[in-house]
């Protein structure tokens, strides 16, 4: 007794963790995170059972040449899934899997997507590498709007209380470096520090417009009328202004926003800068106010009046945009380059990402360093060499001296083994794009995934119950024995598919109802056995026991046959790349599985321990219906127990 | 009861079962392969508007899409059957649909898009897979029953039962595809794959009942052994696949739609499982005791000399 007291304390542990394990939605122990807040039971779900795309993708290289298919390299598949991520991630479609399968081909499987289209448009793209020119503060005239574009030009202020306070951020971009070619690359902390400055400015910006017009004692700011025509042309630069502020915090501070040059010659010159915060157009007229900076001549003005006299009766206006970078084409792309490689400093060691141009690249690039070099060294101004990945930037270098020879390597301070390795990857992924085709696509509804969720839940119920049913009334005691053994068999079987994980997929809850026929078939094996044992005139206990032990070589080897089968449909399906057929030859390994060991614990203890009670000693009970002729009925039903020596 | 005595009548009705399939499967048009084995798109549609089954296919006649086959799910849901098609034809063929058919609006419930490549591998695959699946439980059989005398009969034996099985299966599915249009896919697939995990795993249940009688009577002949193993094993057989034949139907009644065909596998396989763990698998190990078709051969011969003569 004091054994099956033991085993029964094992059952109720292994419960109590299989009802915590569902029970907690969202488990989360360190690294180990299991469930979500979304999902039955926090089960993970397959794409045909919430809703997404499931897509597969074949490698199509060619030969550029001949145009014959070419086997395409692991790291370029590598390159390829790097690319993808990059292109997914980049679009906020949810959280992706990505994987590759065998060796030319990669599964992406997009969880409740609600346009594959568009997902489907930007992964089959093909890669582009581009490297630029990056020019900082690029003058630009704007003789298109002087002189007969402009109207008027008066003298306007602010109200007092928005104190103007320079709105131009001064931020230069931080190229420094020692090397060959060095990544100027966002610093964190400059970005939260362009970020605030931004906003500010922006709440001033709207006092402007609120109250544009002449209010005594504030900054002092310039009206500028255009014709319709100079009012469109200077409409267009403020937008070009605006957006270079939006790059401002996208590139971390590192790319000062282009601004205005606005020199006016009246009866006092003045001659200032300022940004696309500092200027706004008046409602929607052709005039545009433009804040002047502090401490200037029209600043002593006590009032329009004033201000407007200091200006004089026609005073000219010219206007030059300073362009805060500008990436030239200079026509070097993936194709001229022939080699990307990670690697280390031979005399630092520190972690680098090599490159290798073919001739003609080593051309260009030579030219472009040689041109940027000599800029440096007459101006002062580090112009970089920007490289594009898909018209996202991917590093920005520096350049520190003329390259000629073709090889070049980047590094950066915070470079580490893993980020050279990646801008490895999507350098070679980007010189040798790889084109890629969708072979496979499975895109199921999300409505159409819950509707089929809560059908098979449903049918999956009342299946269960109907058996649970059929063994009480047919089996009686064991019966129900065996209905409680397998209500704990569902609790453990899903608790470990939530542990594991295993994502439930709609063949995996066909695979788990199988796997719940399995075991009720090894607890009818045990009961027809027990049967028999009782009608030779046992105890039940040794019925039980004798029962179990002549049931098991049948549980086992035939368990064993569904377990090859499994193993064959899971070693196939995961080269074919069919998740279905996996996931279902993993449910229904896992199911097996534990079926054998319900078949052995939970049942063998619930008889054992009802072997030991009153209850043991009505045989009638234990047996199915119309099998209750047993001899040890008849002799006496009240025999006292012969325990098996 | 006796059932060895019975296995020629038993061989009879399996072929009288099979046969069928097997003029379908070779004669007919047969197992209708669904895209998983020759590429193209299906596409499940639910129109906001009530249309017709016709009014789809002229719709997509129409659309260029004459040979698409479509079958209605349920009231104004479709499935549609195409060449494949890629994202833009796909959203060309949604539209045209939506505009001359259901101005309100067509919601795509599922699409799915098999490239011949991939069509052609999982046609490979399975060969494979079905082959190895075989293979393996052969030798494991042969292995686990190596106490007995010729265990190789009972590898074969069970291996016999399980071509029937997935024969019966097949022919009856070659028989829908004519009469219903039904078409096999993945699915099928693994349907099929489950029926030969089930079908050997039944079959080994009552060869364990005969590994333990002859362990047990070696002295018994042959026969009785496996009849006694029969009877003994019945109930349980019966009761197995009663229990999963519930869960089944429930799953094939109250489930989705979706992995139907896949459910009617189960339902038939199980059926023929549990037959030909007792009728096939067993009375074929009897049958080559006893020299059964040897027998047959030498009582065909002298006829076939006489109708020479």
């Amino acid at each position: 007794m004091r054994r099956h007291v033991r085993a029964l304390i094992m059952i109720a542990v292994m419960l109590a963790a299989a009802l915590l394990v569902l029970g907690v939605q969202q488990i989360s122990l360190g690294d180990f995170e299991r469930g979500g807040t979304d999902t039955i039971l926090g089960l993970s779900l397959g794409l045909d059972l919430q809703g997404g795309s499931h897509l597969v993708y074949q490698a199509a290289l060619t030969d550029p040449v001949t145009g014959e298919p070419i086997p395409v390299s692991s790291d370029q598949m590598q390159a390829l899934k790097k690319i993808i991520e990059r292109r997914v991630n980049s679009s906020g479609l949810g959280e992706p899997i990505i994987q590759l399968l065998g060796e030319d081909r990669i599964l992406i499987q997009l969880p409740g997507v609600g346009d594959p289209g568009r997902a489907k448009e930007f992964i089959g793209e093909t890669a582009r590498l581009e490297f630029k020119h990056r020019m900082f503060n690029v003058p630009r005239d704007l003789t298109e709007i002087t002189g007969a574009e402009i109207v008027s030009v008066t003298a306007g202020f602010l109200p007092h209380e928005t104190e103007d306070e320079s709105p131009e951020p001064a931020v230069a971009p931080e190229g420094s470096g020692e090397a060959v070619l060095e990544g100027a690359e966002a610093a964190e902390g400059t970005e939260t520090a362009a970020a605030p400055e931004l906003s500010e400015a922006e709440g001033e910006s709207t006092a402007v417009a609120a109250a544009p017009q002449m209010q005594p004692d504030g900054p002092p700011l310039l009206i500028v009328e255009f014709t319709d025509d100079g009012a469109g042309k200077f409409a267009e630069v403020l937008d070009r202004l605006n957006e270079s502020l939006g790059m401002l915090t996208s590139s971390g501070g590192l790319i000062p926003p282009s601004h205005l040059d606005v020199s006016i010659d009246g009866a006092e010159s003045l001659r200032f800068q300022v940004n696309a915060l500092s200027m706004q157009r008046i409602a929607e007229s052709t005039r545009f106010a433009i804040s002047l900076p502090p401490d200037n001549v029209f600043s002593t003005a006590p009032n329009a009046a004033a201000a407007q006299t200091l200006l004089g009766d026609s005073p000219e206006i010219f206007f030059v945009e300073i362009q805060g970078k500008v990436d030239e084409d200079i026509g070097l792309t993936g194709d001229d380059l022939s080699n990307a490689y990670a690697g280390q400093h031979s005399a630092s060691g520190a972690p680098i990402v090599n490159l290798e141009f073919n001739s003609e690249g080593t051309r260009t690039f030579g030219e472009l360093t040689e041109v940027i070099v000599a800029k440096t060294q007459r101006t002062g101004e580090r112009d970089q060499i920007a490289i594009f990945l898909d018209d996202e930037e991917l590093i920005a270098p520096v350049v520190e001296t003329v390259i000629t020879a073709g090889s070049a390597f980047i590094q950066g301070r915070d470079f580490t083994v893993q980020r050279v390795s990646d801008l490895a990857l999507l350098l070679e992924s980007g010189r040798l794009p790889v084109p890629i085709e969708l072979i496979q696509e499975r895109t199921v509804d999300a409505i159409l995934g819950a509707d089929s969720l809560s059908k098979s839940a449903v049918a999956g119920i009342i299946g269960v119950a109907l058996v649970l049913l059929f063994m009480i009334l047919y089996y009686r005691a064991s019966g129900i024995v065996a209905s409680l053994a397998l209500l704990i068999y569902g609790m453990l079987l899903l608790a470990i598919f939530k542990i594991l994980p295993v994502t439930l997929t709609l063949s995996g809850v066909a695979a788990a109802i199988l796997s719940i026929g399995m075991a009720v078939d090894a607890n009818i094996l045990i009961f027809e056995r027990m049967k028999e044992e009782l009608r030779a005139g046992r105890t039940l206990l040794s019925a039980v026991n004798i029962g179990f032990n002549r049931a098991w070589p049948a549980i086992r080897d035939s368990n064993v046959s569904t377990l090859i089968t499994c193993a064959i449909l899971y070693y196939f399906s995961s080269r074919l790349g069919t998740t279905a057929v996996q996931g279902f030859a993993f449910t229904l390994a896992v199911g097996v599985l534990l079926s054998m060991f319900s078949a052995i614990t939970l049942s063998r203890t619930f008889l054992r321990v009802l072997a030991a009670t009153k209850l043991g000693r009505r045989l009638g009970l234990f047996v199915p219906i119309g099998g209750a002729d047993l001899p040890q009925l008849k002799q006496s039903p009240r025999a006292p127990a012969l325990e098996r020596s | 009861m006796d059932f060895v005595s019975k296995r020629h009548l038993f061989f009879l009705l399996s072929l009288a079962v099979l046969l069928p399939g097997v003029v379908f499967l070779i004669y007919a048009p047969g197992l209708k392969p669904g895209i998983d084995f020759t590429g193209g798109s299906t596409i499940s549609l639910e129109f906001a508007d009530p249309i017709e089954q016709s009014d789809l296919r002229f719709g997509l006649a129409d659309l260029g899409q004459a040979d698409a086959t479509v079958q209605r799910l349920s009231g104004a849901s479709f499935f549609i059957r195409t060449r494949e098609l890629d994202e833009v034809s796909k959203q060309a063929l949604v539209d045209g649909l939506k505009s001359t058919l259901s101005p309100n609006g067509v919601q795509v419930l599922s699409f799915d898009l098999i490239s011949p490549v991939v069509a052609r591998e999982t046609v490979y695959y399975a060969v494979w897979m079905v082959l190895a699946a075989a293979v393996l439980i052969f030798f494991f059989i042969w292995w686990a029953f190596r106490n007995l005398p010729s265990p190789f009969r009972y590898g074969a034996a069970a291996i016999i039962a399980l071509i029937h099985d997935t024969g019966i299966v097949i022919g009856i599915f070659a028989i829908l595809g004519v009469v219903m249009d039904m078409e096999v896919n993945n699915m099928f697939l693994f349907a099929l794959l489950t029926i030969i995990g089930y079908s050997v795993n039944d079959t080994i249940v009552v060869f364990d009942r005969i590994r333990e009688n002859v362990l047990m009577y070696p002295n018994r002949t042959l026969a009785t052994n496996v009849n006694v193993s029969i009877s003994e094993s019945l109930g349980r057989s019966m009761n197995t696949s009663l229990t999963l034949l519930i869960t089944v139907m429930a799953l094939f009644l109250f489930g989705g739609s979706t992995i139907r065909p896949f459910l009617l596998v189960l339902i038939i396989g199980i059926v023929a499982g549990t037959y030909s763990s007792i009728a096939i698998a067993s009375q074929i190990v009897v049958a080559w005791e006893y020299r059964d078709i040897p027998r047959l051969y030498r009582r065909l011969r002298p006829a076939r000399s006489l109708g020479a003569e």
